[in-house]
């Protein structure tokens, strides 16, 4: 008997914690639903950043999920350097609208506000300042497939774009270089890679031809203390790390200033380009992209010469 | 349990008006879902074989020729034919008689003919052996799963293997204690094995049960032995509707049986989100099957599973620890309990190829909803809650509240299904916080056709991103949005550009920032707050 009650009262325990459970659910699911921000919400957190901004603000969503509705509101502030920042120079503030109490940088901001569920934050961040992108210069510049005896030059063409889709690769800009056209992949110019971690990078196709050198000239160059190279593979080819090294050589003024050699695996990576020794008027600055066996090697690469506002020497991520 | 209770015209009643109310519910709410992409791969399969059996009537002997079944049927030809012939019957009957509203629905009527049909087995295999409120709870907790709801609409594989995996278990398990049952079970287990793969996982799980079984019998003393000839009845009667629904096979089979099963085993592996990882590459951890039924599966009806398995767990024992008892000689929750666990241990383990969505393992469903109906009943009998107020209101009270969750979450689901997720997950955005798959075969279009049909009064062009030309050109069909709005190749040649929202996707929404020189969408479909589809529109005059 006393072993039947207790029976019951255990039942009747797990009754009640499986109609809570129900309850829950069904509470859960509209308080949920009533957590997300409003259109309002957003437009007016928006009108907030759009009555501030200024050409060298960077505008990042948090969690990172929100940044297409990031984009849908402010996205006509952003260049596509600005959207997918190959590095960070020239990037003096950065905005950031966040829900769910998500944040993209731990440091305190320069200034945050509430705007019914979305939160805008400010961090002022006053690095190096940009003085030469070589990603939008790109037109600008000479290419040339090099050979032993010889070099050809790639014409600046305006040229059908690639249709677009998945496992494609970077998009083809509307006007490239166009070194060969049975080799649709040999073209120059300026697009933005799905780097191995699917993150956007802002710049310079130049996918190698082989052993011997795509050249990419630029003249004109104005140096500051550094240039910060950087360079990546489409994802889709340098997760299977199985291809061959990328090679990047940089030459400024005829003198070899960096090699990168960019394995399978390593992501948007490089280096910088110490340049403060060098005499301050325009250079001519060369880069070069080799592969011993250059299929699948979808390499876009980005370079920023840059100066820095602060003493001691600038920042990057 | 009981061992079976033979059912009445009441259960049956019961039954069939949760089969044709499903499938009313199913009819009405289909044109809110643009085909997926794989359903428009089934499509056109399916007129091929509608072409070849019109062939059949109008010149017989050239369509039984080599050439003519090629023809036909090479196209798919890594899925067996049985549902895409019932695609093709469904749609030459439509052409004839005008049956269904669209032409949508005529593909995808048979799809959920077999979901209805499946809440009517579950109910009478739930109602032979526990009391009917268990089993209609058990059929409404399937129905109402919200994965299973948008699944049940389409014109694919995944509800009908679920169907007929459950009707190869009733089958074996009739033939049991009633060998009438053994050629049923070989035409059932030959349908399906002409329906999907899934169904291969089978006789390794009736194996066990039977020799759990047997071992059983063999412990209590008792001469009676259930029979094995269930066994030869699957193994000769299977193949046998396998190959004879399936004219690709009827040429040079053994090559073709092989290369379809080979296709399976060594299947190219999806790109799948889970916990804010992109799996390119096989091994998925093997929490994917249980995390992802936690997270899509009302909690209260998982609950009430954990419990019913729990309730009958003496059941469920082997055999060695087990008194047998008169009342389930037939171990039924075994058998449940097999078909239950091995579609989830199969997806687990980790040298299977990354297939995706809770689909792969939906065969299991029907008995988590049965162990649900089990739980439900053996907490109704325990706290005792009929006899409260002497009354049953309290326990149809109490099923309400269980089954309410679900069907909350299924209807705000709708048209938006394999991107839900329920509040454990956090709800949509909690799950995209997570890190978890939003959506996949592009179906979601279907929720933009309103606003692009507005955006481009005068016609024009949309890169269609994930949702196939041939689900578009369906939606033209149906009348969803304006035969003057082509599918366009090139993004550079469109007016608008859709992006559909999955990680790997990102590339695609790189290419339109590039195409079009901005990075701002037009617009930004939401769901529940979360991207779902970005458009963007083309600055310029389209190139073409």
């Amino acid at each position: 008997m006393a072993e039947a009650r207790r029976n019951l009262g255990l039942a009747a325990w797990v009754w009640l914690a499986i109609a809570a459970l129900a309850i829950f659910e069904l509470v859960a699911h509209p308080i949920i639903r009533a957590a997300r921000p409003s259109d309002e919400s957003w437009q007016a957190a928006a009108a907030f950043v759009r009555a501030q901004y200024q050409p060298s603000d960077r505008i990042v969503g948090a969690p990172a999920w929100v940044g297409p509705i990031v984009r849908s509101e402010l996205g006509d502030l952003l260049s596509l350097r600005m959207a997918a920042p190959p590095d960070t120079a020239g990037i003096d503030r950065v905005w950031e609208l966040s829900i769910r109490g998500a944040a993209s940088r731990d440091e305190p901001p320069t200034l945050e506000q509430e705007f019914d569920g979305v939160h805008v934050r400010m961090w002022s961040l006053p690095g190096d300042e940009l003085i030469y992108d070589f990603v939008e210069e790109i037109s600008g510049a000479k290419v040339e497939l090099v050979r032993a005896d010889r070099s050809k030059a790639c014409p600046w063409v305006a040229a059908r774009q690639a249709p677009g889709g998945l496992e494609r690769g970077p998009m083809t800009p509307r006007e490239r270089f166009v070194c060969d056209p049975r080799r649709p992949w040999l073209w120059v110019g300026a697009t933005v890679l799905a780097d191995l971690d699917l993150q956007q990078r802002r710049c310079i196709w130049q996918h190698p031809a082989g052993p011997d050198p795509v050249r990419v000239t630029f003249t004109d160059v104005p140096l500051g203390e550094r240039v910060l190279v950087r360079g990546g593979i489409d994802y889709q080819a340098e997760r299977r790390r199985v291809h061959a090294p990328v090679t990047l050589r940089v030459w400024i003024n005829d003198q070899m200033a960096a090699e990168l050699v960019h394995e399978d695996g390593e992501g948007w990576s490089g280096r910088e380009i110490d340049t403060s020794e060098l005499p301050r008027e325009p250079a001519i600055v060369r880069f070069e992209t080799t592969a011993d066996d250059p299929s699948s090697r979808l390499f876009c690469w980005s370079a920023s010469s840059v100066r820095s506002r602060l003493a001691g020497g600038g920042r990057d991520e | 349990m009981n061992d079976a209770r033979a059912l009445n015209g009441r259960d049956h009643l019961i039954g069939a008006a949760l089969c044709i109310g499903y499938l009313l519910l199913l009819t009405g709410t289909a044109s809110d879902l643009a085909m997926s992409r794989d359903e428009s791969f089934y499509v056109h399969a399916a007129k091929n074989a509608a072409n070849w059996m019109s062939q059949i009537s109008s010149d017989p002997s050239s369509a039984f020729e080599r050439e003519a079944i090629d023809r036909a049927w090479r196209y798919n030809w890594e899925h067996p034919a049985w549902m895409k012939l019932t695609f093709a019957w469904s749609w030459l009957a439509h052409g004839h008689l005008g049956l269904f509203p669209n032409e949508s629905l005529a593909f995808r009527f048979p799809g959920m003919l077999t979901a209805a049909l499946l809440l009517w087995l579950i109910y009478a295999w739930g109602a032979s052996v526990m009391r009917r409120e268990g089993a209609l709870f058990a059929a409404l907790a399937f129905a109402s799963m919200p994965r299973v709801f948008y699944h049940s609409h389409l014109a694919c594989f995944d509800i009908p293997i679920a169907f007929f995996v459950a009707l190869t278990a009733y089958a074996y398990w009739r033939s049991l204690a009633d060998r009438r049952w053994v050629p049923w079970l070989g035409l059932a287990f030959g349908l399906a094995l002409a329906t999907k793969h899934n169904s291969w996982i089978l006789p390794g799980i009736f194996l066990i049960h039977f020799l759990w079984l047997r071992r059983d019998q063999a412990l209590s003393g008792k001469n009676e032995r259930a029979s094995i000839a269930w066994l030869p009845s699957m193994v000769l009667l299977g193949p046998l509707v396998l190959i004879g629904t399936w004219p690709w096979l009827w040429h040079d089979t053994a090559r073709r049986l092989l290369a379809y099963a080979s296709f399976h085993l060594r299947h190219v592996h999806y790109t799948y989100e889970y916990l804010g990882i992109n799996y390119f590459e096989p091994p998925l951890p093997i929490s994917v099957p249980f995390v992802m039924t936690l997270f899509t599966v009302s909690l209260t009806v998982v609950a009430l599973c954990l419990l019913g398995l729990y309730d009958r767990r003496a059941a469920l024992r082997p055999p060695s620890l087990t008194k047998p008892h008169a009342e389930n000689n037939r171990r039924t929750e075994v058998l449940w309990g097999g078909c239950l666990l091995a579609p989830l241990l199969v997806i687990a383990l980790p040298s299977t190829p990354i297939f995706g969505g809770t689909k792969h393992w939906m065969t299991a469903y029907p008995f988590l909803a049965l162990f649900a109906g089990a739980g439900f009943l053996a907490l109704v009998e325990r706290a005792e809650i009929s006899s409260w107020m002497g009354r049953r209101w309290p326990t149809w009270a109490f099923a309400t509240l269980c089954l309410l969750p679900a069907a909350v979450e299924t209807a705000h689901s709708h048209p938006f299904g394999l991107s839900h997720y329920t509040p454990l997950a956090g709800g949509v955005p909690g799950a995209a916080d997570l890190g978890m798959n939003r959506q996949f075969w592009g179906f979601t279009s279907g929720s933009l056709v309103d606003w692009i049909a507005e955006r481009l009064p005068d016609g024009g062009s949309v890169w269609t991103c994930d949702t196939t030309h041939g689900s578009w050109a369906m939606m033209q069909r149906d009348g969803l949005i304006p035969s003057n709005i082509r599918a366009e190749a090139s993004m550079s040649a469109a007016d608008l550009v859709l992006v559909h929202h999955e990680t790997h996707f990102a590339e695609v929404d790189y290419q339109a920032w590039v195409a079009f020189g901005s990075v701002q969408p037009a617009y930004v479909l939401r769901y529940d707050g979360v991207p779902i589809i970005s458009v963007y529109e083309n600055p310029t005059e389209p190139e073409r």
